[in-house]
């Protein structure tokens, strides 16, 4: 029974404590090149030409946005690492938004890594604990 | 007030049926104790509850309810596991591994220092001198028995807990394994034995219990157990030569009287005693006297 | 701790002397050894192949070390009651627990390592350079491991070996989804899924096999972060391991 109470306080409290924050996706700030999805760069102003990407962005940049369209033909040949389209080491581009949404990229969720680390921690302990007395009331 | 190495109060153990639904109880409050250096049989039928006892003793199962304590503290905990040593009943090992790697492993895991002299000491004691460099893929079962009890034997227990120890033994061997229980009880060592061979409980037991379908239907000495209460043996003498008389209590004084009017001198009058078979027939089937 | 060391390494010797352990290096070693041979097959970028693809490998090999290692070790101690000795006087069940865990995880750092070590070599002998970043990416790879270990060793204490690896896999795959992805799974129930899904591990921290294929630097920081993620999410999957194994009967 209190083992189940257990599993019930753990999610109820990850569930509280995470809620959906971890979601790079849906909580990316607006600065961050955080999405490739076509839907939001419909105001592709630069260049819809999948030979002449030489425009470069800071890597940190939080200003950075994304400004092309691209076709889904141009998204393929770029995940596939084809050498039609190279960018330099650590250079954002469109096409690139999946890659930089990697929470080793995505230096704004690192907090919530570290209350993670805490949560699961004090959990660990409270399940221990209550697994143990639970063991020697018998 | 006597600290007792075992005590059990009104133990019970129920197993759930399948879904769940319905339960049935393996071990129906139960209660009983050991004395420091007693040898305590424990007796029943298949399937009466023994094993299960024994497992909610070791905590390798989770009583539904009662208590258990060693020398007056939780079965967990690590000071009273330490004194204890266990014989399980057809014992199994990983046979990847030899029987003195397994005793330089316990030994270490209770935290003891013990020399491969020492171990090989130990595994001379239980007849496996010539077998401790042999991984046990190759042992019988006897010989996994043999395993168990060095293991037992090596932490120099205060308490043995003993489930059907002899049961894959040959005569001979079930011989050693009994002087080794008795060189241990004269140590001082407290001994629970769960057995199904009723001559070795009647050779080495102090006292016993005895389970059936779950409860306890008798605990007593084993003199007391087999003594009858209504049945005495006359011993007089006829002529040169005794001759014996078996009579029920009712009419004990009468035929004294009689005896005595024939002139006969009467020798003794002793309670007659039942074999611990019989005692144990009849408190499981209520076959017997 | 005595105990534990002594059972871990008890562990250690008997998981070597079967032969499960030896089959899946040798197929971790010639999976390795294959993605050194295709890139000479025609594909451009090659370095940046070999390190995607062998630390792709590397992860899969942790999975299967995990499953291969640990899913049958509680099972086969209770079916042939080699746990009962063992359980009833020197050990207690937590003891035995993280025994079997750090043996099993002594092994599967053994086998990371190597591994790694193999893929440097495969890079050298194909004329690239070993990125600096290499040996704290198969640290995390191996801190995905561990975790995949407690995973399994939960996964055993209820259910059958059979059961287990794929449960171990299917929860291998869903940790790897956003949130969102894992809501398009079953969208009639977007709340319970978004809680389902946040309630697992978020195994996406230990994936840094792009960037390092690409030639970016990690921070130090990150990798401090992930490490102690993983480790946080290893002991919490122990401690319910043990909370099940506590509550277990051994008949």
């Amino acid at each position: 029974m209190r083992l189940t109470a257990a599993v019930l306080i753990t999610s109820v409290l990850l569930s509280i404590t995470c809620k959906a924050d971890y979601d790079i996706e849906e909580v990316t700030p607006s600065g961050h090149i955080g999405t490739d999805s076509h839907d939001e760069h419909e105001e592709c102003e630069v260049c819809d030409d999948a030979e002449h990407h030489d425009h470069e962005h800071e890597a940190d940049s939080a200003a950075t946005v994304l400004l092309h369209e691209e076709s889904d033909e141009h998204d393929a040949l770029e995940m596939a690492g084809s050498d039609r389209h190279v960018h330099d080491a650590g250079e954002r581009n469109h096409g690139t938004g999946w890659f930089f949404n990697q929470p080793w990229a995505a230096t704004f969720i690192w907090g919530k890594m570290v209350r993670d680390i805490v949560i699961l921690l004090v959990l660990s302990a409270a399940v221990l604990f209550m697994s143990g007395h639970r063991r020697k009331r018998h | 007030m006597e600290e007792y190495p075992l005590q059990v109060e009104e133990l019970e153990k129920s197993f759930k049926k399948k879904l769940g639904l319905s339960s049935f109880k393996a071990v129906d409050t139960i209660s009983f104790n050991i004395s420091p250096g007693e040898i305590l049989g424990f007796l029943g039928p298949n399937g009466a509850g023994k094993t299960t006892a024994i497992k909610c003793v070791l905590g390798l199962l989770k009583p539904s309810g009662g208590k258990v304590s060693l020398w007056g503290a939780h079965p967990a905990a690590s000071e009273v596991r330490k004194r204890i040593g266990y014989v399980p009943e057809n014992p199994d090992y990983d046979d990847l591994f030899t029987p003195l790697e397994f005793m330089t492993m316990f030994s270490s895991m209770r935290r003891m220092d013990m020399g491969r002299d020492q171990m090989l000491a130990i595994l001379d004691r239980v007849g496996l001198a010539k077998w401790g460099d042999v991984r046990i893929r190759s042992f019988s079962k006897g010989m996994k028995q043999r395993v168990s009890l060095a293991l037992a034997l090596q932490s120099k227990p205060e308490l043995m807990i003993m489930d059907e120890p002899t049961g894959g033994l040959d005569p001979a061997a079930r011989k050693e394994f009994r002087d080794i229980i008795l060189e241990e009880n004269q140590r001082g060592v407290s001994v629970f034995l769960s057995s199904h061979l009723l001559s070795e409980v009647e050779t080495i037991c102090d006292r016993a219990v005895i389970l059936s379908k779950g409860k306890k239907v008798i605990e007593g000495r084993l003199d007391e157990l087999m003594r009858t209460e209504d049945h005495y043996r006359i011993t007089y003498r006829v002529s040169d030569e005794p001759e014996e008389l078996e009579i029920h209590a009712a009419v004990l004084q009468k035929t004294i009287d009689d005896l005595r009017e024939k002139g006969y001198s009467i020798l003794s009058v002793n309670p007659l005693y039942r074999s611990l078979e019989e005692v144990f027939l009849s408190a499981t089937t209520g076959v017997g006297r | 701790m005595k105990p534990v060391i002594t059972f871990a390494l008890m562990t250690l010797r008997n998981l070597l002397r079967r032969r499960t352990i030896w089959g899946i290096s040798i197929v971790i070693l010639l999976a390795l050894f294959a993605i050194g041979q295709i890139p000479g097959y025609g594909v451009s970028n090659e370095g940046r192949f070999i390190l995607d693809f062998g630390l792709f490998g590397l992860e899969i090999g942790a999975l299967l070390l995990a499953i291969g290692l640990a899913s049958n070790i509680y099972p086969r101690d209770r079916e042939k009651r080699t746990v009962m000795p063992i359980i009833a006087v020197p050990l207690s069940r937590g003891q035995y627990l993280m025994g079997r865990f750090i043996g099993a995880a002594i092994i599967e750092a053994a086998a990371m390592i190597t591994g790694c070590i193999g893929l440097m070599v495969i890079l050298l002998t194909n004329g690239h350079s070993i990125p600096a970043d290499m040996l704290p990416a198969t640290g995390l790879l191996l801190i995905e491991g561990w975790f995949l270990l407690a995973v399994v060793f939960f996964f055993s204490f209820w259910t059958s070996p059979p059961l287990n690896a794929p449960l171990t896999v299917l929860l291998f795959i869903v940790s790897q989804l956003s949130v969102s992805g894992f809501i398009k799974l079953f969208p009639q129930a977007p709340d319970l899924m978004r809680t389902l899904r946040l309630v697992l591990p978020h195994m996406d921290v230990f994936h840094i096999k792009d960037p390092i294929a690409h030639g970016m630097d990690i921070p130090d920081l990150y990798f401090l972060l992930a490490t102690l993620y993983g480790l946080a999410y290893t002991a919490f999957m122990l401690s319910m391991a043990l909370a099940v194994f506590r509550n277990r009967d051994l008949k």
